[in-house]
């Protein structure tokens, strides 16, 4: 279960994620809280070799993908190489610890090519 | 609203410096500034310091307070702002916003960061403190790593390509070598970072599709400059007064991800449109530049937001050696934040003092713009999520 929450404004429809206080399209303040759907869109990505701390990998892979009913969101891709992706490939979604803090794990979203 | 001048400037070599506190590095600054407006034993109004990170890197806070009293500018009013990357715009924004209010007179404002301190593991963690903490961060996300996303979509909707950021590359360091207030003094070929097979372990990927000298250094430093009304300038200083012609300042989202097109630096536009409208000018009346290119795809995709090329064509014009020093609009003479370096709350500030150099014509042959008279600065904090850009324009006298 993909534990993100976003946030459909009720007049206009824009879809935003992270939350805000009013639509960033029409300043309207009520939502439908919604959860992403279906499979994702590659949008853009990258590949970092400097990782900042916390983390002990090689490296990351990190890109934003958008869901079939439209919530965009950040997260890590499960891939050996950026030269395996290109953008507008449909990706898979899940939810798993994507970094550890004191030995605990934080929960986030990972994709990873269909 | 009064006109506000430049009337003294200071900065320190950036680079790894050890020896120096945070406090000792604005403290030098800020004397250089005051000396070189000549205000003696004068005393300024108020004090601006931007910074971004004492508190996290240094675990010290107020440190206007800690400057004013270092300076013995006691009891001017004093406060830091901090504003990511763009803190040092933001600080002399503020500075600006005194004078010309007509509350404050005279106005000092430092901006300094010391980075080198802890890790580059730990350097590279605080400067991602300014990603979303709860959609990006937990991810791992760097500002590298944006910038490569950025540039992944440029690349694709403009036909941006390496060779283009990789003469953005050997342009700044070049005139880095020259500038004795450069992090970085290496001088560097494109075969050496591009064409030659060993060039992939000279200059490996970074944050993919950018690479190692796509990026500016990690660096230490400070900058200074002295403010006040421009009528009153002749009165306080020999320098050849330096107008703050215009700026502008503006936000865009926290995230890329809610952008509609995450390649249109809106709040690039929008603040130089401001500053070009306060200052009654257009692009093509700019004859020198510092553009915020914490990497180099910045660089570009800068000059094409503020008006100076059409979209696409930023890259081609790079190519074309119209942004060297000698050709149409010198970009980063002073080597930018590649190879002057990105101590991040000193950049704004050091941004205007180089540009204000130019406009006083006192830089030695091989880094002066030729009779240039009007300059402009882009600070662009976060991913572009907040921009600050001024207009700076020498008075004859
Ligand atoms: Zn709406």
């Amino acid at each position: 279960m993909i534990n993100i929450t976003a946030y459909k404004c009720k007049k206009c429809g824009r879809i935003h994620y992270p939350r805000h206080e009013r639509c960033l399209s029409c300043k309207h303040r009520e939502f439908e809280e919604i959860k992403p759907e279906g499979n994702a869109k590659l949008l853009t990505f990258t590949q970092i070799f400097n990782l900042p701390w916390g983390f002990d990998e090689r490296f990351l892979i990190i890109g934003v993908a958008q869901f079939e009913n439209g919530v965009k969101a950040m997260g890590q891709i499960k891939a050996e190489d950026a030269a395996d992706l290109h953008t507008g490939m449909p990706l898979t979604a899940s939810w798993e610890p994507v970094r550890y803090v004191q030995g605990e794990p934080v929960y986030g979203l990972k994709f990873a090519p269909m | 609203m009064r006109d506000v001048a430049v009337i003294g400037v200071g900065m320190i070599p950036f680079g790894r410096r050890d020896q120096d506190t945070l406090m000792d590095m604005l403290a030098y600054a800020s004397m250089k500034a005051l000396d070189d407006a000549g205000l003696g034993d004068k005393g300024v109004d108020a004090l601006y310091v931007g910074n971004m990170g004492a508190g996290i890197l240094q675990h010290q806070s107020s440190i206007a307070s800690a400057l004013v009293d270092r300076l013995s500018l006691l009891p001017a009013a004093a406060e830091a702002i901090e504003n990511g990357p763009a803190s040092g715009g933001s600080a002399v924004k503020n500075g600006v916003l005194a004078v010309a209010s007509g509350y404050y007179d005279v106005v000092l404002v430092a901006g300094g960061e010391k980075m080198r301190e802890v890790t580059g593991w730990r350097a590279t963690d605080f400067v991602a403190t300014m990603t979303h903490p709860e959609v990006e961060y937990p991810y791992g996300i760097t500002l590298p790593g944006m910038a490569g996303m950025f540039t992944r979509l440029y690349m694709e909707k403009y036909g941006l390509t390496r060779e283009m950021l990789v003469e953005v590359a050997i342009k700044n360091q070049k005139m880095g070598a020259l500038n004795p207030y450069a992090h970085v003094e290496m001088m560097i070929t494109k075969e050496g970072i591009y064409e030659s097979p060993h060039s992939v372990v000279n200059n490996p990927p970074a944050a993919d599709p950018l690479h190692l000298y796509d990026a500016c250094p990690v660096s230490d430093g400070a900058a200074a400059l002295v403010l006040c009304p421009l009528e009153m300038a002749a009165k306080l200083t020999k320098n050849v007064p330096v107008l703050v012609a215009g700026f502008g300042q503006a936000t865009d989202t926290h995230t890329l991800q809610e952008r509609d097109d995450p390649t249109d630096l809106k709040a690039v536009t929008l603040a130089a449109q401001q500053a070009f409208e306060r200052a009654k000018l257009k692009p093509e009346d700019i004859h020198v530049a510092e553009l915020h290119d914490a990497f180099t795809v910045l660089e570009i995709a800068e000059s094409e937001h503020v008006g100076f090329f059409k979209k696409g064509e930023g890259g081609k014009a790079v190519l074309a050696g119209k942004t060297r020093l000698g050709g149409k609009l010198p970009i980063n003479v002073s080597g930018g934040l590649k190879a002057r370096g990105h101590p991040v709350g000193a950049t704004g500030v050091a941004q205007v003092v180089d540009i204000v150099w130019q406009l006083r014509h006192e830089l030695p042959e091989d880094r002066q713009v030729k009779n240039a008279q009007n300059g402009l600065t882009v600070n662009f904090g976060g991913f572009g999520n907040n921009v600050v850009c001024f207009i700076l324009r020498r008075v004859e006298q």
